[in-house]
């Protein structure tokens, strides 16, 4: 982290003043209240009783109400708890599937050498692809197998969306750790399997917790497979969120207190494992 | 050649090991490859999937009417606009954040934060935003003296650009700041000692150092942009008519709402075949970046 200190562009040679720091606080504060407008607002919003949204649509909430959460989480009719539990359950089913397939497969391509190069750069490869080009078979093949509107169908989607990702990070991560460890290991007698799963995976462990975070924020974000494969037992947030529209009209108060709850778990992470985010996500895209 | 009995221990632990990859990717990769690409030459419909091949029929419809080419405009222009902007706006945010400044840690925190959020969900923030009767920029609009219908013809294009800036450019800034850290400080003094100023370092040490950095930016946000769907679906539906309707808008309404999953599989098949021989080029790009060579 030394590299955050020296600045880049070199300024003039006098040692900059702190009433020039400041400026860059201003500058990049500004920035970030800019790109989260749309997130602040809906935080507003969900606080003003229903009245005063169309009627002051500039002001802060005058009289702060908690009427909108109450009626997401408890009016009838809503089922937003549903769908809440609908995306957690996806976005943790697919994290798991996603390691407990990659994670070995990897191993074996980066270690055992099977398979070759061509699997890692197929990996990339398939991340490039439109996703949209999925759908119709998906939604054809999930009918015939009893997979659609199922959480595991949704499971499915989200792991092959995600695999490819996975599969790159993993082994970089992999080529990361020298291998004379495991060289010994081996002398020594211990099996493949006993190499992975007590000295590779523990060592490989941070790489796999950027994975999951990725993988979790990811597949609770998915919308397009989410539209398409299912229609109401596992809709998850992402449609959900929307469903407040009633025969007396578009209730904007509580669609903007289910829209901010449906982005706290991924905000909690990208405040929280943030380390992990940021690494996992420029290097996912750094490295090939 | 005779394999020694830990060898071919190590073999068969690998096959072992790779099975769930290969069995995944063999029914929901190359299965669906393989059914769609066949899709787009049949009679397919949402209802009845049991279709006849009917040759190049898919394909004919598709160019004939003009939603394809339309759309396929659309996302070519409107992913070369935000890649563009985003790419110039990340880089110069990545420059102003290269150095200490007080607050710096929580305004890093908080420009990452769109990049998390869905961008469905977004869309539904958006629509708060925005909307006519409760948003906060019509009424601060209006509080100026002006009156601009934000989702008319005229301004629904230059609005989403603006959305798909507003999100995305914290991936393109993350991308090069991350790229950044990894610049080896010695070219800028040496640059430095040469005199050369700022914008010179900038054109003539910094950008030839980041160029792979800056080329992955650009590959990932391109790719992403052309395959734009949430933000647009949920804001506009592709609408008015067809203005804002991006190639994956189409093949999804194609597929259903009309339920014609011939056409909507040809047209995806179209997509893929075009994007096909650009992925090797990305691929060995993103592959070559700096940051790999740093360890």
């Amino acid at each position: 982290m030394t590299a955050l200190s020296t600045p880049l562009v070199p300024r003039t040679r006098r040692s900059p003043r702190n009433g020039r720091k400041w400026i860059f606080t201003i500058a990049v504060g500004l920035v970030a209240l800019l790109v989260n407008v749309p997130l602040l607002n809906a935080l507003l919003v969900s606080f003003k009783p229903t009245g005063e949204i169309a009627k002051n649509p500039l002001s802060l909430p005058t009289a702060p109400t908690f009427d909108h959460y109450a009626n997401v989480l408890y009016a009838s009719g809503y089922n937003f708890p549903q769908f809440f539990l609908n995306s957690t359950l996806i976005a943790l089913g697919t994290v798991a599937l996603v390691l407990l397939i990659a994670v070995p497969s990897t191993y074996a391509i980066i270690r055992l050498g099977f398979g070759g190069r061509w699997i890692i750069n197929s990996a990339s490869g398939l991340r490039l692809l439109p996703a949209i080009f999925f759908v119709v078979p998906f939604f054809v093949l999930f009918s015939a197998a009893g997979l659609q509107d199922t959480i595991l169908g949704l499971i499915v989607a989200n792991t092959f969306l995600n695999l490819p990702l996975a599969i790159i990070l993993l082994a970089s991560g992999l080529r990361d750790i020298p291998n004379e460890i495991e060289e010994a290991a081996a002398m020594d007698g211990a099996s493949v399997y006993r190499t992975l799963l007590g000295i590779v995976l523990p060592m490989l462990a941070p790489t796999m917790v950027a994975v999951s975070v990725l993988v979790f924020i990811f597949t609770w974000n998915d919308y397009l497979f989410a539209l398409v494969l299912s229609t109401s037992n596992s809709t998850p947030v992402t449609l959900g969120a929307a469903n407040f529209v009633t025969s007396t009209g578009i209730r904007w108060g509580d669609i903007s207190a289910a829209s901010f709850l449906s982005t706290l778990p991924p905000l909690a992470f990208a405040v929280f494992a943030q380390r992990y985010l940021v690494s996992g996500l420029s290097a996912g895209a750094v490295k090939g | 050649m005779a394999l020694t009995a830990g060898q071919r221990k190590k073999t068969a632990a690998s096959v072992l090991l790779s099975l769930p990859l290969m069995a995944f990717a063999l029914a929901f990769i190359v299965y669906p490859l393989l059914a769609g690409g066949l899709t787009a030459f049949q009679a397919s419909t949402i209802f009845d999937q049991s279709g006849s091949f009917n040759g190049i029929q898919n394909f004919i419809a598709l160019f004939r009417s003009d939603g394809f080419a339309k759309s396929a405009g659309f996302t070519v222009g409107f992913s070369a606009i935000v890649v563009t902007i985003e790419m110039v706006l990340g880089f110069g945010l990545a420059l102003l954040l290269n150095r200490t400044f007080p607050g710096k840690k929580l305004f890093f925190t908080m420009i990452l934060l769109p990049i998390m959020v869905a961008p469905a969900l977004l869309g539904i923030m958006f629509r708060l935003l925005l909307n006519g009767d409760i948003g906060a920029v019509p009424a601060l609009l209006h509080g100026m003296g002006l009156s601009v219908s934000l989702f008319s013809p005229s301004s629904v294009v230059p609005l989403l650009v603006v959305l798909d800036v507003l999100q995305w450019t914290p991936f393109t800034f993350l991308i090069i700041y991350a790229g950044l850290q990894s610049f080896p400080g010695e070219l800028l003094e040496a640059s430095a000692m040469d005199g050369a100023g700022p914008f010179r370092s900038l054109v003539h040490v910094i950008m030839p150092v980041l160029k792979p950095v800056l080329f992955a930016a650009f590959f990932l946000r391109t790719i992403d942009a052309l395959r734009t769907f949430d933000v647009i679906y949920v804001l506009t539906a592709g609408g008015p008519g067809t203005s804002t309707t991006t190639l994956s808008i189409y093949i999804y309404k194609a597929a259903f709402e009309s339920g014609d999953f011939g056409k909507a599989a040809a047209a995806a098949l179209v997509v893929l075949v075009c994007l096909i021989p650009f992925v090797p080029f990305i691929v060995k790009r993103i592959a070559s970046t700096g940051i790999e060579a740093q360890r």
